[in-house]
């Protein structure tokens, strides 16, 4: 079985400053799918998406009630081309109101670091240099 | 800004049930990147799902796991046809899933939904975006 795209579907307070916050982080927009209760976040054009929504939008798609926060339900780990661009992206999300809440890492054949988005989510950034993978 | 590929990772609290229950519905695993406390279910060659055990997915994150009582993520996978979409879910009831909503026809897209057996929702598609309608 193989999928052929994914939408990571997330609740936030305010659409607009969430649209601010990702644009500045240099991702696309897929206007199609957004309006004011919703912004879709292209990550990998065809394949890769994010809907911000609105947290009265998101709670019509749950019988559960929408996490306010203080629990971690997902962490969502996205690979970049080089560990320039993992610093760089997170380091415009903490000048932009994000926050950090782990150290860099650095595997070697990994690196990585983590910034909490906007709205609490958090992102773990990393580029990751599969062919250096040690083996066990 | 472009990612490459993307984790998203989601607490369980039994390895071997969460394995067999995404097996049955026909996916595939990279051992590589699995262990007794994880495993990596390949959605596709850049989209993959980790589900970590709530005591190792805690030690990424401050915040507590939730309980199940509350929703911070919904992850709606796409598929190749409306059978296809059908069947996972189908299979995912017969294995210990839930109903979630009920399936929606809505001509260019259908979906159908199910909560799996550690309370994760998905959200299943089938759009052809050639049929969807244009914005008045």
């Amino acid at each position: 079985m193989k999928i052929n795209q994914i939408y990571v579907n997330l609740p936030v307070k305010d659409v607009q400053k969430t649209r601010e916050f990702w644009t500045k982080l240099g991702f696309s927009i897929n206007e199609q799918f957004s309006d004011e209760k919703a912004v879709c976040v292209v990550m990998k054009e065809d394949h890769i998406y994010t809907m911000f929504l609105k947290e009265e939008f998101f709670q019509t798609f749950t019988d559960r009630p929408v996490a306010k926060g203080e629990t971690t339900q997902t962490l969502l780990a996205i690979g970049v081309n080089s560990r320039e661009e993992v610093d760089q992206v997170v380091k415009t999300a903490i000048e932009n109101g994000g926050s950090t809440y782990s150290e860099p890492q650095d595997h070697g054949w990994m690196y990585q670091s983590a910034f909490s988005d906007l709205n609490g989510h958090q992102w773990e950034v990393m580029f990751a240099d599969m062919s250096k993978l040690p083996t066990e | 800004m472009k990612i490459n590929q993307i984790y998203v990772n989601l607490p369980v609290k039994d390895i071997p049930k969460t394995k067999e229950f995404w097996s049955k519905l026909g996916f595939t695993f990279n051992e590589q990147i699995s262990d007794e406390r994880a495993v990596c279910v390949v959605m596709n060659d850049n989209i993959y799902v980790m589900f970590i055990t709530e005591e190792y997915f805690q030690t990424f994150s401050e915040r507590p796991v939730p309980k199940g009582d509350t929703t911070q993520v919904l992850i709606a996978i796409s598929l190749n046809s409306r059978e296809e979409v059908d069947n996972l879910v189908n299979t995912a009831l017969e294995n210990g899933a839930t109903q979630h909503e009920e399936p929606q026809d809505h001509g260019w897209m259908y979906h159908n939904s199910f909560w799996d057996i550690n309370g994760h929702g998905w959200n299943v598609t089938f759009a052809d975006l050639s049929q969807m309608p244009s914005r008045p």
